[in-house]
Formats: structure tokens, sequence, C-alpha cells
């Protein structure tokens, strides 16, 4: 070891033509900002120090009026919160709404809203979370069990005394509920209730709802008929999730709201023959026949399919605010479908967020009246608050949830947003696969029911 | 007081080796400790590398089971892919388009203006741009393809499996042969004029000139551009994961995506590390052979 060291440290004399003082101060320092580094590496990370909202006890109490000099008026001390939502473009505008609408009540808080699609965030979060770090003091994302594994994990604030469970849709808080708490508030809900078509469109060309399977080939046959029609249904592609929402439709309608439950519990396999069936038998002859456009990136092939270049779009109620004339819209589920999936957006707050008072208040606020406002908006959201006033509900929006009410149609959960994790991103690019190489249906149900995360092993 | 001769130079090189040693050194060599750490036993061993290597997960898969005639056939193999691909197209285009554009073109600065926009965009622009320019309804390819009434490439390429990786790899030949042009112009400038007017007047083809004048005198451009773009190649990552996220089916996905989704899905920093001492090992030959032709 000395020979060694020796040897180093003739060599770096001679290599470099420093002098022994010049080394020996070089490895001082070194070692030094070495040490410094790793000291403070091993420190704890200090909490965000919280900014104190101003109290009534600390506000000076302002001079006597004087006839002479002009009263100041008091200004009390800004309050910024940082908020993470998945919106952007005309979506993003609405929730603006929802949050000048908070303003009006507490001058005193300031917003600072970034747009972070939910795929994002499951990306950095967990990163920053492992920093002791937030980019946002309030989160809101669909990802219910991102919420749940950030809060196993000690990253989120227990909401439980916030909020009373019992005033919200049931079962909504179940995925960001752990061991008896909960960890996120519900804002509101979407509905993924069917194909959406144009009723202009469906009148100028003699369509109708179908009401069985045969009716619903007939129409795609006779639509694909139509001149100027690419296809009759358009494929939504983002990350993939407007895939998975159709095929979930299927999977819910011939196979029945139970499969989809069973499929989120890993108690049924991709590969067993009820969940083949809806593939095999429904949805991939759908494919190869052409039916489905291949996936175009999904805003695009809204304005495609508003155009008329397609008649049918799966997608959630949101698309009611997206295009030009909402009452000209119209949907109808798939024949015999007992369920749509619904879900909503969970509202967080990161244990590293700054202003902890105000950003409850808001919280608590957004939950129950903030519903109010955003469902009143062209969002095409329902509140899950049970005590909004359903009268407030935006009016396109009243006719959607009456439909849906009448059909009897039970609300199930997302599939891939209840399993979550890594397969979930498998999901989405397992069936933008399926959709562009249908024959390859035994390989994706292989692959889906290796990787399901309580299915590994069995 | 004065500082000593060797004194100076040692403190104006602490500052840097120390940040170096700091930055660069220890996470390197961390990043070979975790490669070989197992979380499950607390032990060391090479359980990491041979996870990663087996991996039949379409979105961690480095080398796939079994190869059919297109993709995906593992992240390893796809990096490999690109630099067979993407290496000689960026050569041979930024050789040939130098060549042109300093012995053919009038104003050609534009020209290489317009060409080395390519390389100033941010890759992850250029993976969207990408994701354009195969798109069936906007996208340039698929338009001329179907002009030319070649139904299988009128499709939205990224989409399909059998096109995603080559759609890519062509995406990215645009983004980077900028890079190639703007080194092959600065080296043919040093080539003296006489070279290619003598060769005119012995009555040299253009070709001639070309292969036999001009390329050899190219050799040291070549070889940055060569090793340059394998390098791109080895750690590509933004393009991919702004256009296709490295679906569908994981025929898209590269070493560096798969390294990413390892530390920032799985958290599994450790997994992380042996897929970036990978990377770094298949890299290594080519950073030795720059280092090599830099003392030559």
């Amino acid at each position: 070891m000395f020979i060694n060291t020796c040897f180093l440290y003739t060599s770096m004399s001679k290599v470099i033509g420093l002098s022994t003082k010049a080394i020996v101060a070089v490895v001082i320092v070194l070692v030094a900002i070495v040490g410094i580094a790793a000291w403070l590496v091993t420190q704890p990370t200090a909490q965000p120090t919280t900014t104190p909202s101003p109290t009534p006890a600390e506000t000076p109490s302002p001079p006597a009026p004087s006839p002479t000099t002009p009263t100041p008026t008091a200004t009390p001390q800004k309050i910024k919160i940082r908020v993470i939502g998945p919106w952007s473009g005309k979506e993003m505008e609405y929730f603006m709404q929802v949050l000048d609408e908070y303003k009006k009540a507490h001058p005193e808080i300031e917003f600072e809203y970034t747009p972070v699609r939910s795929e994002d965030l499951a990306k950095t979060l967990p990163l920053q979370f492992e920093a002791k770090t937030t980019p946002a003091d309030v989160i809101i994302t669909s990802f219910g069990w991102l919420v749940a594994e950030m809060a196993k994990k000690g990253h989120v604030e227990d909401l439980s005394g916030l909020i009373n469970k019992n005033e919200y849709v049931g079962g909504i808080l179940d995925s960001v509920t752990v061991d008896g708490k909960v960890y996120a508030a519900p804002f509101t809900m979407w509905l993924k209730p069917g194909f959406w078509y144009r009723k202009s469109f469906f009148e100028k060309h003699g369509l109708s709802e179908p009401k069985t399977w045969d009716e619903f080939k007939a129409l795609l046959d006779k639509i694909k008929g139509i001149e100027g029609v690419k296809k009759p249904i358009v494929t939504g592609d983002g990350v993939g999730w407007p895939i998975s929402d159709v095929t979930e439709h299927f999977i819910i309608a011939i196979g029945g709201p139970q499969l989809q439950l069973d499929l989120i519990d890993g108690k049924i396999k991709f590969t067993d023959p009820q969940v083949r069936n809806v593939f095999e038998n429904y949805l991939a002859p759908l494919i190869k026949g052409g039916y489905f456009s291949e996936p175009i990136e999904w805003t695009t092939a809204v304005e495609l399919w508003w155009k008329g270049e397609y008649a049918l779009y799966f997608m959630g109620t949101w698309i009611t605010g997206m295009v030009e004339n909402p009452n000209d819209l119209a949907f109808f589920p798939l024949p015999g479908a007992k369920g749509v999936v619904g879900g909503t957006d969970y509202i967080f707050v990161p244990k590293y967020a700054g202003n902890k008072e105000a950003v409850l208040e808001f919280v608590k606020w957004l939950a129950t009246e903030g519903q109010v406002v955003h469902a009143s908006t062209p969002a095409g959201k329902i509140p899950t608050w049970v005590k909004a006033d359903p009268g407030r509900l935006w009016g396109p929006m009243q006719g959607v949830y009456k439909k849906v009410t009448d059909l009897g149609l039970s609300i199930v959960p997302d599939l891939d947003d209840s399993v979550g994790g890594d397969w979930q991103p498998l999901f989405w690019d397992q069936l933008k696969l399926l959709w562009v190489s249908p024959d390859q249906l035994n390989n994706v149900l292989e692959t889906l029911t290796k990787e399901h995360p309580k299915l590994k092993g069995s | 007081m004065a500082l000593s001769r060797g004194l100076r130079p040692a403190l104006f090189l602490s500052f840097p080796l120390s940040l170096i040693a700091v930055f660069v050194l220890y996470p390197m060599v961390a990043t070979v400790f975790y490669s070989f750490y197992d979380k499950e036993t607390g032990s060391f061993s090479l359980n990491n590398y041979i996870d990663v290597l087996l991996s039949a997960h379409p979105l961690y898969m480095l080398v796939a089971q079994s190869f059919g005639p297109t993709p995906p056939w593992g992240a390893l193999i796809h990096n490999l892919v690109w630099v067979a691909l993407h290496v000689p197209l960026v050569t041979l285009l930024g050789l040939v388009l130098a060549f042109l554009l300093k012995y053919y073109v009038k104003g050609s600065t534009l020209v290489k203006a317009i060409l080395f926009l390519g390389i100033v965009i941010p890759p992850a622009v250029g993976g969207l741009i990408i994701r354009f320019m195969f798109d069936n309804v906007v996208g340039v390819a698929p338009t001329v393809f179907s002009y030319l009434g070649v139904e299988e490439l009128s499709k939205t390429w990224t989409a399909y499996p059998q096109t995603a990786l080559f759609a890519l790899i062509l995406g990215s030949v645009w983004i980077w042969s900028g890079f190639a042009v703007t080194i092959f112009s600065a080296a043919l400038e040093s080539i003296p004029k006489s070279h290619v007017e003598a060769a005119k007047v012995f009555g040299a083809s253009m070709w001639h000139i070309f292969s036999r004048v001009i390329v050899p005198q190219l050799k040291p451009a070549v070889i940055i551009v060569v090793v340059m773009t394998v390098l791109w190649d080895m750690k590509i990552f933004d393009i991919v994961y702004a256009s296709t996220g490295g679906g569908p089916g994981g025929s898209t996905n590269v070493l560096a995506l798969v390294m990413y989704t390892y530390f920032a899905r799985a958290l599994d920093f450790y997994k992380s590390a042996a897929v970036a001492v990978l990377l770094t090992l298949i890299a290594a030959p080519f950073i030795a052979l720059v280092v090599r032709w830099l003392r030559e």
C-alpha cells in the first residue's frame, strides 16, 4: 500500500511537475471539498418553512383617520399557491375560472398553475419526492394509484380530517385510501360513456343509434359506404389512453362491469376465455375489418371527426367542451352495456408543500364549492360532491348525465388508472400494438397477464 | 506572501479537479458500485446484469428472446441498428451535401444555415417533429408515398412496429446531418482549390473529383463525424421519448430509455446503474478511438 502511494506520488510529481508542497495542498483541498460534500449529502433535508398566514393579532391596526392625511389601504400579504393539474388549452381555461372564483373571496391568494400530464407526473414526481422537494403545493392527477404509492412512502399529507367521506360518490376515495387514511380529495368526475357523434351527421345520412350488436355492425357498414368518410370510427392516440378507453368499454359492454373489476383485482387473467371472447369475437374483428382508423393524435382526431372525415369517436365527457357546438353532440354506449368508466381527478398535498394552512383551506374549497364552479363551465364534468347543486351543471352535461342515468349504467373504475404502476404504460403500448397488428392478439393478452402486478407468478 | 511556482498551479487546479472529483468521478464510481449491489440480499453480485439482460418485459427488454423479421428486437439491438443505419447515412449525406454546396451551389451559406437548424432545435422538439413528419394526415413521408402508390408506406410510420424504428432513424438523419455538413464544410475549406481545378483540367468527372480528390483528404473529418454520430446513437433518448415513448410494443426502445424507465418509473436505481454501465461499455471502444485519434 505504502509502495503504491509512493509510486503514485512520484508519478504525479513527474507527470504534472509539481512540488511536494503543491501536491499536498491539492490533496488537502480535494479532501476538504469531498468531505464537505459528503457531510452536506448526509445531512437530513430541512423541511420547507411555511410562510405563516397573516393573523388578525399580527396585523397592525390602521392609524386613526385624519382629515388632512389620506388613509393608507392595508394590503394583506400575498400568499402564492403553486398548482399542478392535467389540463391545458381550453380545459385549462375552464379550470382557471375556478381559481379566479376562489381569488374573489381570497384576494391575498395568488396562483401559479402549471399543466403537467399525469403520465409525466408519474415519471418525475417519485424522484422529486425522494429528494424531499415538490414542484407544487397542490397537485391534481387522475392517477389514484400514484397518490396511494406516494402516500405509502410518506410523501403525502393525510386529508382524512379535511373532507367528509360521506359527502362523496361511493367508492371514489377507495384508490387513495391507505390504511384507512384518505390522502387525496376528489375533484369533478368525468365519464367515458360511449361513441360520440354529430346529430346533424346522423340526420343527414339517415343513421340512428344501434340497439343490438348486429345493428351496431350494420351502422358501421352503412357509415363505411358514405362518401368522404375515411373510416367509421376514429382512434384517438396520445400516450395510449384513448385506445385503452375504447377497449375497456368493450370489456364492460360485452363481459359486464364485473369483468372489468375482476381484471383490476387480478382475479381473472387476460387469457381467460371470457376476456378472449371480448377481444377475439368483437374488438379484433372490427380492427381487422378496417372499421377503426389507425391511431391519430387525439385532439387532431377531434377536428377530423367534427369535420366529418370520421363518424364516431369514443371519448370522455370532456369532449363536450372541445367542440364548436355541443348541442349538435350525442352519444350511445355499445349495445348491452351495463356500465361506463367514470373517474375523478384527485387533489393532494405533498408533505413538502409550503403555506400549508392556506393550501389546505383551498383544497377543502376545491373539493366542495370548487367542484360546483368547475361543473358549471364547459369542462364536461360532473361533481363528485353529492351536496353540489345539480341545477348549476353546465347545460349540455345535464343531457349527458340524464342519458347515463336513464340507461341505468353503473359507474366502473378505469382499468389502467386503477392497476397503475409499470403496467399502465405497458397496457397502453400493447393496445397500440394490437390496433396496428391485430394478429398479435395472443402475444398481447399473454404479456398483459404476465406483467399484471396482481397476477405475477400465478 | 508570494506563492511558490509549484503551489500556484496547484491552487488553480484544485478547484476544477475537486469539481470533477465530486461531480464526475464520484458518480461514475458509485454507478459501477451500485450496478453490482443486490437490493434483495444486500450483497454484491451479477444479478442486476442478469436481470436486465434477460428481462422479457417489452418496456425493459434489452435483447429479444426470439428475433422476427421486424422490431421489437430489444433496446440494445435497436441501438446497434441505429449505429448501423444512422452513421453511414449521416456521413454520406453530409459528405455529398458539403461537396455539392461548396463547389456547385451558389448562396450555399443560406442552405447550410437551414441544414444546421436540425441540431439547434432541442432533441425533444425534434422527436415531435419526426412524429408529425411521418404522420399519415400531415406528414411529408406518407404523403409522398401515397402519391407514389406505395400503400405500405402511406401509413403513420411511428404507429407500426415494422416502420417506427426506421422512421426515427430517418428523422434523426435530418436532425443530425446539419452537424456533418458543418464539419465537412469546414474541412473542405482546408483543401486547396487548385487540387480540384487541376483534376478538372485533366478531365476528371464530378464523381472522380469527389471520390479520388476530396474524400481522401477529409479522413480526419470523417472520423470526427463517425465517432460523434455513434455516440449520439448510443445515448439517443429525447427523440424516442418524445415521439414514440419506445413503442409500439417496445419496437423503438433504446438503452437510455430503459435506463431512465428503471430509474424514474421503477425507482430501481441498481438495475438502472447496470444498464448505464452496459451502455458505457458499448460506447467505450468509440471513445477510445477518439482519444487515440486525438493523440495522433
